[in-house]
């Protein structure tokens, strides 16, 4: 009999622990960059309460200086994070076994922008611009292959060293520098853009990633957050307009200096991206094929060790 | 609802007034508008002049600012190349700098990375301002976090290889804590004695003293200033959400806007100038100039609604009250010239009411002496005279009635003095006697005449000079005398020969009759007749020619008119006429004449002699179409039948 009132009590214990435990878990998201329209779906499904309905406790903290996303997940201070894909190959290269469980970019959106009216792809040697944070690898490879010898110029976050000439050129993002610049009253031209993904290199980009060994503990939550994130982009597909409310209500609690027509623009091309090319649907899945040309690709320019493949980023 | 155009055209008045204000409003027009374009070119001008000297002043003001941060950091570029064996002092040294310059906010000597090797990877010297404990810190600021050598100012200055200042940007604060100050840098090379690049010295300077500095900058009261960075950012603004977040392009980017994006341009490139465009939604001025070397550029937006408020107010006013003094004009012009006019429409319903047959109304009488005075004086003579016209022609009208009742009384004496029934010898089948006798007039000089004596027929044809009543009264005489002569059985140059005897007689008015005097033997057909002037008579169709021309009678004294004899006539038609007939004329004044007579009378064998007067009488009616009758026609055709 006290056996059996020790077992029930150890039984009541644990079945307690483990609900406290539940009940206190947050779920903490962390963007790979700074709070602005790329990330929309996710402060969508936040506001809406997706999350919540999904019986999440998600709480989304953006990056540091000293505290980027691939640190914050490393150290498990965030349960998830958006990566592009290259940088996850990156990680789990150097022994960061991830998952990925929710891809939702389809489509490569890095551009290299020439500052004078000149092809980018002819311009060899010349100072090119690159993101002091990384997203560069498809970049680098590209100008690798091409033989075109760029110096690659670091810069921090804004377009200063391209515009006052310091730099010749600059990686860009089709939905974030290319409209910065615009804003800026840079004159593009039909020459002085170079389109990744018009050329070979249509590698797919953002999508949320977790550390496996916390997803083997943790799958239904990663699926819920998966659906729940996925539900929120569809949304914010659908009402742009509210979607760039509940931006703006992130950009100036970050007090990130941008703007609500900035942002419109951003949300529109973001969600371009997210369209497959071939089933013109936005599909949330990562392409094998993707994975494998990135990985041989970064393998051959030394960035990987040895591939990852396909498998080693799914989730079962 | 009148129509407004017939509504205008009925009235004098209406039509003057209106008329003169056109005039008016046309002078104005054209005056004014002269004057508001001028003027405006004058508004516009000054406002130019002054928003230029405001700008100019401004700019001044703020470049001395610049100046000195940038002699601050040139005087002290010397101390790192010579103290390169001591980097700590280099922390004293920009502690120095922030001393001795209180418009720095800070200062910063970095290097490259690894350049001091016992130093690490990062060094860069930096004090600045701690506004909130009011003191001077100083720090080694380099770190894993803040990988200096990767900022802007720092790289600006290496990769460009000359002084430059950065893009005004919000403090950042290793917190995480952004703050709303904007700061902005001014970094330099620096170089060893060989030339090599070392690392950057900088040098900040708060924008609040300068941002309060052109935000004060106010021309006029709805006007504001602007700065822009060379990315075209807003760092002065009155609308404070627009600083750091937005650009001069951003409203572009939705809404392309050219003159916009052209505006941006030049402020981008340095230019110094002014712009008229419609900026954050309100039509303005736009005046720009480059704060110095910065890539910055200051501008005043001047709405022009400020620059033209009193223009525009002056404007409006004057129009208005041009508008209100035309309508008062028209209503007063109206006024006038309906008052002026007034006799005239008095003076028109007078008219009617005369033209209606009251003579006698009684004209107004009106004492001006100007043209509408003499109208009515005119007016009222013009009545006077129609009234004692009217009253002279109801005389005459009534005096005319009368001589045409006499008249008709006369015409109808004179025609009851010849024989008019027909036939004439209606127990005698072989005389064919058909005549007709038409006065051009009421009474007529023509006549004729016939009778049968002792198996005799006597007839006459006469045509009295002149016409109307002396030739009626003339016939009158002649129809008697030709009756109590003949009766006496003359033959008929005996008849003419008295005739003329008698009536040259007391002929003081010279009047004279042509006759043709005719006296046919019944028995045996023998024709005598005697011609005294008279038209020749048409015997089976053709003029019957005379030996003798007899004169007409009452002319002068004869003693004996001749005549002729022809011996049988029977069954021949003899036409005896006046000139009625052969001198008959249309309206352009064409006689009949001789030729169409004979034409008529061709042919009409089988015609007696009623239905030849009346083929001659159409003839001449047809011939005349219309015309008066220009002379009396008398027509007699008789045949003498064989039984």
């Amino acid at each position: 009999m006290k056996e059996k009132v020790l077992v029930l009590l150890v039984v009541l214990v644990n079945s307690l622990s483990i609900v406290a435990q539940k009940a206190s878990e947050k779920f903490v998201f962390t963007p790979q960059w700074t709070a602005h329209a790329q990330f929309a779906g996710y402060y969508v499904a936040m506001e809406k309460g997706f999350y919540k309905q999904a019986g999440l406790d998600v709480e989304i903290v953006h990056p540091s200086v000293s505290q980027t996303a691939m640190n914050r997940l490393q150290n498990r201070e965030s349960q998830a994070t958006t990566l592009q894909l290259c940088q996850a190959l990156e990680i789990v290269d150097k022994g960061v076994p991830l998952v990925n469980i929710l891809q939702t970019s389809m489509n490569n959106g890095t551009v290299i922008i020439s500052r004078r009216d000149k092809d980018p792809l002819k311009q060899i040697g010349a100072r090119v611009g690159m993101w002091y944070a990384g997203f560069s690898q498809v970049a680098i490879c590209m100008s690798r292959k091409e033989h075109l010898n760029y110096q690659w110029v670091r810069f921090t976050s804004n377009m200063d060293l391209f515009l006052k000439g310091a730099i010749d050129g600059t990686l860009a993002m089709s939905y974030n520098e290319y409209y910065q610049l615009l804003q800026m009253g840079f004159t593009f031209t039909e020459n002085n853009v170079y389109r990744f993904s018009d050329h070979g290199y249509n590698i797919q980009e953002d999508g949320v990633y977790m550390r496996r060994d916390y997803y083997e503990t943790h799958k239904a939550q990663a699926h819920k957050f998966a659906q729940a994130s996925r539900k929120g982009w569809e949304w914010a597909a659908n009402h742009p307009e509210e979607t760039i409310d509940i931006v703006m209500k992130y950009v100036r609690a970050n007090h990130i200096a941008t703007n609500r027509t900035l942002q419109k623009l951003m949300l529109k091309e973001v969600l371009r991206l997210q369209i497959d090319k071939k089933t013109n649907k936005r599909e949330f899945r990562l392409r094998p094929d993707m994975v494998k040309f990135a990985s041989q690709m970064m393998k051959e320019n030394q960035m990987l060790n040895q591939e990852v493949t396909y498998k080693q980023l799914i989730a079962d | 609802m009148k129509n407004p155009i017939t509504y205008i055209r009925q009235s004098l008045s209406r039509r003057l007034s209106l008329m003169v204000v056109l005039i008016a409003t046309i002078i104005f027009v054209a005056a004014l508008g002269f004057l508001f374009i001028e003027s405006r070119k004058a508004v516009r001008q000054e406002a130019m002049d002054r928003a230029s000297e405001v700008l100019d002043n401004t700019v001044l003001r703020v470049n001395s600012l610049l100046d000195r941060v940038v002699i601050a950091t040139d005087n002290f570029e010397w101390l790192p190349v010579r103290h390169l064996e001591t980097p700590d002092s280099l922390l004293t040294y920009t502690r120095r700098i922030i001393e001795c310059n209180p418009d720095l906010n800070g200062c910063s000597i970095s290097f490259e990375p690894n350049f001091f090797k016992d130093k690490g990877r990062y060094f860069s010297a930096y004090s600045y301002n701690n506004l909130e404990k009011g003191i001077i810190e100083t720090e080694q600021e380099g770190n894993e976090q803040y990988e200096y050598f990767y900022m802007d100012w720092y790289q600006l200055a290496k990769l460009l290889d000359y002084p430059v200042w950065t893009e005004p940007f919000a403090d950042y604060n290793p917190e995480a804590v952004y703050t709303q100050e904007i700061i902005a840098s001014y970094c330099k090379p620096l170089k060893d004695r060989e030339g090599k690049y070392m690392g950057t010295i900088s040098s900040d300077i708060s924008l609040e003293w300068l941002s309060k500095m052109v935000s004060s900058v106010k021309p006029y009261p709805n006007s504001y200033s602007i700065m822009i960075g060379q990315s075209g950012t807003f760092f002065v603004h009155p609308d404070s959400t627009k600083l750091l977040n937005e650009t001069i392009f951003t409203p572009t980017l939705e809404h392309p806007d050219t003159a916009l994006t052209a505006l941006g341009h030049a402020m981008q490139r340095g230019e110094t100038g002014m712009r008229q465009l419609k900026f954050e939604g309100h039509d303005s001025y736009v005046f720009y100039k480059p704060l110095g070397s910065t890539g910055w550029s200051v501008a005043i937006v001047c709405p022009e609604s400020d620059i033209f408020g009193g223009y525009n107010r002056l404007y409006n006013i004057v129009i208005g009250i041009v508008v209100v003094g035309l309508i008062v004009m028209l209503f007063v012009f109206g006024r006038i010239i309906h008052r002026e006019l007034l006799p005239l429409h008095t003076l028109a319903q007078q008219a009617e009411t005369i033209a209606s047959g009251e003579f006698n109304q009684t004209l107004h009488v009106d004492k001006r002496i100007d043209e509408i005075g003499k109208l009515n004086q005119s007016f009222s003579n013009m009545q006077h005279s129609l009234v004692n016209y009217i009253e002279e022609l109801k005389h005459t009208t009534a005096m005319k009635a009368s001589i045409e009742s006499e008249l008709k009384v006369a015409s109808d004496i004179q025609m009851g003095m010849i024989p008019r029934v027909f036939p004439p010898f209606p127990d005698r089948q072989d005389i064919d006697l058909y005549a007709s006798m038409t006065p051009a007039k009421e009474v007529g000089g023509d006549l004729y005449d016939y009778f049968v004596q002792d198996e005799r027929l006597y007839f006459c044809v006469g045509d009295v000079s002149g016409k109307g009543i002396p030739a009626s009264m003339f016939m009158a005489i002649t129809c008697n005398l030709f009756r109590m002569i003949a009766q006496q059985n003359r033959a008929p140059w005996e008849i003419a020969t008295q005739m003329n005897t008698f009536l040259t007689r007391d002929n003081e008015q010279s009047m004279f009759v042509t006759m043709f005097i005719g006296l046919i033997d019944l028995r045996k057909g023998i024709l005598e007749f005697c011609n005294c002037g008279h038209n020749a008579p048409i015997l089976d169709g053709k003029f019957l020619e005379t030996k003798d021309t007899n004169q007409p009678l009452g002319l002068w004294e004869c003693k004996a008119f001749k005549g002729e004899v022809i011996e049988d006539i029977r069954d021949k038609q003899l036409l005896i006429y006046t000139d009625g007939l052969n001198e008959a004329e249309n309206m352009q004044q064409e006689r009949l004449g001789d030729e169409r007579l004979l034409e008529l009378m061709a042919d009409t064998a089988h015609l007696n002699s009623e239905q030849i007067i009346n083929k001659l009488k159409d003839a001449v009616s047809r011939h005349r179409a219309g015309a008066e009758p220009n002379d009396d026609l008398t027509l007699l055709c008789l045949s003498l039948k064989t039984l």
